[in-house]
């Protein structure tokens, strides 16, 4: 155990804290602080710009392997970079689909071919990514998926029809990656495949899903014949669904820093405005603030656990990881209800016409997302008790994977 | 000791329920939002023509003579169905405060017999809320100034929208001049009728928020019914059902809660601070509960616009934070609990408390 930076990473810090300082101003002033959760469909092209601007600087992959392009930092160097981010006011992140998630499994699972191909945009911040997996019949029970995958072997292209929902980004992504079925026969999790899919194709239909924040920053996308190269699936048919699940590993994995630092942002700001309005004086209000702060401590310290202990690079991970979504799901949830009982009444009254949500309005609404993406709280639970502390698995139904 | 609502307050409530929910649909509700003024004129004549604006005037004024008891199964409703128009507020809230005044001032009289027929209508302001709700379709303001009320007409003041958080609800910050002549009542009397106020009112916002949450448990078990995942009803599992068990529990354990706030505020309204207090807070908290674990067991469908479930959350969302959030009324509580002459013993349940 250790837990100080050396000299090497304080340097780092500095290093990082002054680009930020440097490079984060003049036209990006203006989406400082801004795109976070509740507020990533606004300034879409300054951010944009701004993934741009990061790559020129080496900033964008930089957990990512020199030889694709990456920094290669160290967990060490990454949990700074995220800390000093977050201090900066840095905008929440264009990129992350790609650079967080179909990334890291090209890196993982990829051809060499395909490493070539995707990893530079993804690197360049050029090129944005979303990612297919939900249907209507396949939300909680993933392995469900109805989009099937043909092979035209004349073409020599993988032919795919169906919907995916929840896409989040589908709107502004250059590519998606889209679990599909390969054998029509097949059911649940196998006879799956993973494709890498071009969004601006005939056969690609986006249409946005209004939240209850009243923006829409998710979508469902209609697969008509789209085309895929047969050099663009990822491992062989039937490979789909191990490939998935190594993804949602990296999806709870690093890229998870980034937003426990804009979750002490928020704290932050609930707390500058308890202190303000007189919130800070009501003992029941002080003693949840306080709790909110012990267990963001609580959630950091833990993420750091996980991340040094975290094994291998196919996103497999240690029990300690399995508790974690659930946390901090749950906790950013009350931290929303926190948020607005801090406000009081005035947290009732929007900024503006038409339902123009503050940010912290936003976030509590957002908030209940968290605990439904990625897998529910309940889905989690049943990880975690089966998977973690091996109790017995549920029945299974008499006609699996159905409906 | 009768806990039971009598036949008649079953029957009322039974018609009315039937008539909001085939007239207030989500659909219309929806289209309210959209609107300028966001309210229904002919809903409300309807409502006028059941006599329910009026069911607390004196028949004196034309109305029905009834009291807070016999309108709170009707709130509830109101919030089951999640009602936009300003029923409880008119009904509950700003008829009682003009009937108190009505026998020394002919203004106030003229006013209720007006109310009841529908020729007029009657907003009200309250130093705990921050602004006053539907105050653009009234046509007079009963307006706090310290210890007095004042009745402005709508011409005399000036309006600034604020937007909700519930798209349903249309909210203004009111700019007015308190002169001589629109002074209602002051001293000892505007002391008690601005308490008076705020208890109906929180009692009214307590129970439209039972009937949110029991309307958002009904249609989440139908969802969690018809949804399947792992080739069975989701509804099927027990952490979804333990979801809406938990939610049954809160509602039901504030119910009586909130009647007897209803029966004190009607029978003891001087003494009815506490029992206001801990029925809006037990709403409240069911309330959100039933919002928080609703949204979650629809799964991402309960995170969209288009789900209806929203709508019903919203409105909790602003219930719960009007009239007295819940810090308020959980310091109202505690302050009448650290009393040193708080009649708390064990042959206190029912009472005199205050």
């Amino acid at each position: 155990m250790k837990l100080t930076f050396s000299a090497a990473d304080e340097a780092f810090r500095e290093e990082i804290a002054g680009w930020l300082q440097r490079n984060l101003c003049g036209e990006f002033e203006a989406i400082r602080f801004r795109g976070g959760p509740g507020d990533e469909h606004m300034f879409h092209e300054q951010r944009h710009a701004w993934e741009q601007k990061m790559a020129e600087g080496g900033w964008t992959c930089i957990g990512w392997p020199k030889s694709v392009g990456g920094r290669g930092c160290s967990i060490e160097q990454q949990v700074i970079f995220h800390e000093e981010y977050a201090r900066a006011g840095g905008p929440g992140r264009v990129g992350h689909i790609g650079e967080g998630l179909a990334g890291p499994t090209i890196i993982a699972f990829g051809s060499e071919a395909q490493k070539q191909k995707y990893l530079p945009g993804i690197v360049s911040g050029k090129e944005l990514w979303c990612q297919g997996y939900s249907e209507p019949g396949a939300g909680s029970d993933l392995a469900n998926v109805k989009t099937k995958a043909r092979f035209d072997s004349a073409r020599q292209q993988w032919v795919i029809s169906g919907q995916k929902v929840w896409t989040s980004l589908a709107h502004e992504a250059d590519y998606c990656f889209v679990i599909a079925r390969t054998d029509p026969d097949s059911t649940a999790h196998k006879g799956l495949g993973f494709f890498l899919v071009k969004m601006d194709q005939p056969g690609v239909e986006v249409r946005p899903i209004q939240q209850i924040t009243g923006t829409c920053e998710f979508n469902e996308v209609f697969f008509d014949d789209a085309v895929c190269a047969a050099d663009d699936m990822v491992g062989a048919p039937g490979d789909g669904w191990k490939v998935a699940m190594g993804l949602l590993g990296f999806e709870r994995g690093v890229s998870t820093l980034g937003q426990q630092m804009q979750f002490q942002n928020e704290f932050n700001d609930i707390l500058r405005i308890a202190q303000q309005n007189g919130a800070a004086q009501d003992p029941v209000l002080r003693q949840r603030i306080a709790k909110a702060h012990t267990e963001l401590k609580i959630m950091r310290y833990n993420a750091m656990r996980m991340l040094s202990g975290q094994a291998g690079s196919d996103g497999a991970l240690q029990r300690e990881a399995l508790i974690y979504k659930l946390y901090w799901a749950t906790w950013h949830r009350e931290l929303g209800e926190l948020a607005m009982d801090v406000l009081g009444p005035e947290s009732q009254i929007l900024e503006g016409a038409p339902y123009q949500l503050s940010r912290l309005q936003a976030m509590y609404l957002f908030v209940r997302s968290d605990t439904i993406y990625g897998g529910t709280n309940q889905i989690q639970r049943n990880i975690i008790a089966e998977r973690g502390l091996g109790m017995p698995k549920e029945p299974k139904p008499t006609t699996a994977g159905t409906q | 000791m009768d806990f039971t609502f009598s036949d008649d307050q079953r029957v009322f409530c039974d018609n009315v329920k039937q008539f909001l929910h085939s007239e207030v649909t989500p659909e219309r509700l929806r289209s309210g939002w959209d609107s300028a003024s966001g309210r229904d004129d002919t809903l409300w004549q309807q409502m006028v023509d059941l006599g329910l604006p009026a069911m607390l005037v004196p028949e004196a004024f034309g109305g029905l003579g009834m009291n807070e008891l016999d309108f709170v199964l009707l709130a509830q409703e109101c919030g089951r169905v999640a009602l936009a128009e300003p029923l409880v507020e008119t009904a509950l809230v700003a008829t009682p405060l003009l009937a108190c005044q009505a026998e020394r001032d002919t203004r106030c009289a003229s006013l209720l017999e007006k109310i009841a027929t529908g020729e007029r209508r009657v907003a009200v302001g309250h130093a705990v809320n921050p602004t006053v709700s539907d105050a653009h379709v009234a046509d007079y303001l009963l307006l706090p100034n310290g210890n007095e009320f004042h009745l402005v007409e709508r011409e005399r003041v000036k309006l600034i929208p604020m937007q909700s958080v519930d798209p349903s609800r249309r909210l203004f910050k009111v700019e007015w001049r308190p002169e001589e002549e629109t002074r209602l009542v002051n001293g000892a009397p505007g002391v008690a009728a601005l308490a008076a106020t705020l208890n109906r009112g929180a009692l009214g916002a307590a129970a439209q928020l039972i009937g949110l949450a029991e309307a958002m448990v009904e249609m989440t078990v139908q969802y969690t019914t018809d949804r399947t995942q792992f080739g069975r009803a989701i509804g099927s599992n027990q952490a979804l059902k333990h979801h809406m068990a938990n939610c049954a529990v809160k509602t039901e354990f504030a119910k009586p809660a909130l009647y007897r706030a209803a029966y004190t505020v009607s029978q003891r309204p001087v003494h009815a601070d506490f029992a206001v207090s801990h029925a809006k807070v037990a709403a409240g908290e069911a309330a959100l509960l039933a919002a928080k674990n609703c949204i979650q067991s629809h799964g991402a469908m309960g995170y969209t616009w288009e789900c209806n479930l929203h709508i019903w959350m919203k409105r909790a969302w602003a219930l719960d934070k009007f009239w007295g959030h819940s810090g308020f009324h959980k310091n109202r509580l505690h302050q009448w609990l650290m009393n040193p002459n708080a009649k708390i013993g064990a042959d206190k349940t029912f009472g005199e408390q205050g």
